[in-house]
């Protein structure tokens, strides 16, 4: 049986004169990738932000697991395109720091740190200082101190956008092995058809101001997958020309 | 096969040693060349200084002199104690008001509303032009009035970098911290303090050449005590040798203060270190 987690009926956003979406709707369901595309400007960082109760919508609702979302949950976490580390904490703290508001006692926050840390590779920089790290380390970083919390709901804002192609494709590789060992319900926002194509089992493509739902494609590539398997498989050059099709329409309307 | 076996390799080695800016930690040729400015100047005035003025451009050796005499009967250290007395004082009550003051007013609307007019206004107008005031206001020439002006001359940097920090927080860090529901003490403790520390040090910084001043320009105008008076009192007999010695002490107050302020620094603050 499909379970909807998270649910977005009617949302409308409007910062003044400007409508970023309006009456969109979208259902992520249990244990999928749901990669939304779309051309920047779409509102869909937005809409990831409305998802965990960071900004409030203007109209309809966003729930999850059937109660409307008001404010952070604890068993939802996000990464940014930031990073958003904490330049005054060292690499563990930073990791640390989501496990320790939970109010988990000393002993979990330090086995959940140092799991996580070495899950995304990071064994041996707990004592270094952010801005001692490459961008990539520092994106693991961040990916680390989501997972520590262990979500049910991980919210991806366009996490690997500011990487270089390489270490981009190695972290979406190591992305896709979280997701094998351990799935979770992912919500992923990128302007990546490639990203999208690899990373997500559907993709919403969404339409440039004001944002609303062009299509919903399912990814019909079978896990488990590699950037290097997806790239390879037949279905990949469909998906992405007709990804970029969609796109290239709203391009001309842009 | 673990996660991280894949890869990760040629990410580690590109590891960043902070070498950005390095040119701003002192290497041992820097100091040679601070050194050796000074002994240059020193040198020059030495020499040439007599031949100019006779009376005013008396040469080093004849301040060291003066130091040692001032330190054989006892002045300096008695001058020098007096004013650390007002230094200490006056800064500390800078430092703790301008920081319960600069860090209220940055986080509430009301509390900036209400000091800012006043602190522009006071910091607008010349310190020095309101120490007569203090004076009178404290209807006294003790060290209560002289500590009250190095306080004054020392709070407002340390004030309104305390609220600059305080406003400056990284929206992006502070949508971090609510998206991992923190509470609003974490919130002080993860983000807001230690994203205003560098401001802070900074004000504090720019608070000691304030504080020093007022407390030289206290002793001029209120009662004639500490380092301010010897000063005064042996210009008056044109004794410039003596003269000088209070004020390379003030000097070198300063360069020590400023010394423990970014030694403070590097403790509190270590993530910093990039900068440096």
């Amino acid at each position: 049986m499909i379970v909807d987690r998270i649910v977005v009926e009617g949302a409308t956003k409007r910062y003044a004169a400007v409508t970023v979406f309006d009456g969109l709707e979208l259902a992520v369901r249990e244990r999928e990738t749901l990669c939304i595309l779309g051309p920047s400007g779409c509102g869909k960082t937005t809409l990831l932000r409305a998802m965990h109760g960071l900004v409030p919508l203007d109209g309809g609702r966003v729930s999850i697991d059937g109660s409307k979302v008001t404010a952070p949950r604890r068993n939802v976490a996000m990464v940014f395109q930031h990073f958003g580390l904490f330049p005054w904490k060292r690499v563990g703290d930073n990791v640390a720091y989501g496990v320790e508001l939970a109010g988990l006692p000393r002993t979990v926050v330090q086995e959940r740190v140092a799991r996580y840390i070495e899950l995304v590779g990071l064994g041996g920089f707990e004592r270094h200082y952010p801005h001692q790290l490459s961008g990539g380390m520092q994106q693991r970083a961040g990916l680390a101190r989501a997972l520590a919390t262990e979500p049910d709901i991980l919210l991806m804002d366009e996490p690997f956008g500011s990487l270089d192609a390489q270490t981009r494709e190695i972290l979406q590789d190591e992305l896709l092995r979280i997701y094998q060992r351990d799935p979770r319900t992912m919500v992923f926002i990128t302007h990546s058809i490639e990203e999208a194509i690899s990373l997500g089992d559907r993709i919403l493509v969404m339409t440039s101001r004001p944002g609303r739902v062009r299509e919903l494609i399912g990814v019909d590539i079978p896990r488990p997958r590699t950037v290097e398997s997806v790239i390879a498989h037949p279905r990949f050059l469909e998906l992405r020309d007709h990804c970029w099709r969609l796109l290239r329409e709203q391009q001309v309307i842009a | 096969m673990t996660f991280h076996e894949v890869g990760v390799e040629v990410e580690q080695a590109r590891v960043v040693v902070p070498t950005r800016s390095g040119w701003r930690r002192l290497r041992p040729g820097d100091w040679a060349v601070r050194i050796g400015t000074i002994a240059l100047l020193l040198g020059v005035w030495e020499l040439f200084g007599p031949s100019l003025n006779k009376l005013i451009l008396r040469p080093p050796s004849d301040i060291v002199r003066a130091f040692f005499e001032l330190l054989g009967n006892g002045e300096l250290q008695e001058a020098l104690g007096q004013s650390l007395r007002e230094l200490v004082g006056g800064f500390a009550i800078a430092l703790v008001l301008g920081l319960v003051l600069g860090i209220a007013s940055g986080r509430w609307r009301f509390v900036y509303n209400a000091t800012d007019p006043l602190v522009s206004a006071l910091y607008s107008v010349p310190s020095v032009a309101l120490v007569p005031l203090i004076a009178v206001a404290f209807k006294s020439f003790g060290d209560p009035p002289r500590i009250a002006t190095v306080a004054l001359f020392a709070i407002f940097p340390i004030l309104i970098n305390a609220q600059q920090g305080v406003r400056n927080v990284d929206r992006q860090l502070l949508e971090v911290a609510r998206s991992f529901n923190t509470s609003e003490r974490r919130l002080w403790t993860d983000v807001i303090v230690p994203s205003a520390t560098p401001y802070v040090l900074a004000g504090v910084r720019l608070a000691i050449g304030r504080g020093l001043i007022g407390m030289i320009v206290a002793e001029f105008f209120i009662g004639l005590v500490g380092l301010g008076y010897l000063i005064i009192s042996y210009e008056n007999v044109f004794r410039i040798d003596r003269m000088f010695v209070p004020v390379i002490v003030v000097a070198t107050m300063g360069i020590l203060l400023m010394g423990f302020v970014q030694w403070v620094e590097g403790r509190v603050a270590p993530w910093l270190k990039r900068d440096q």
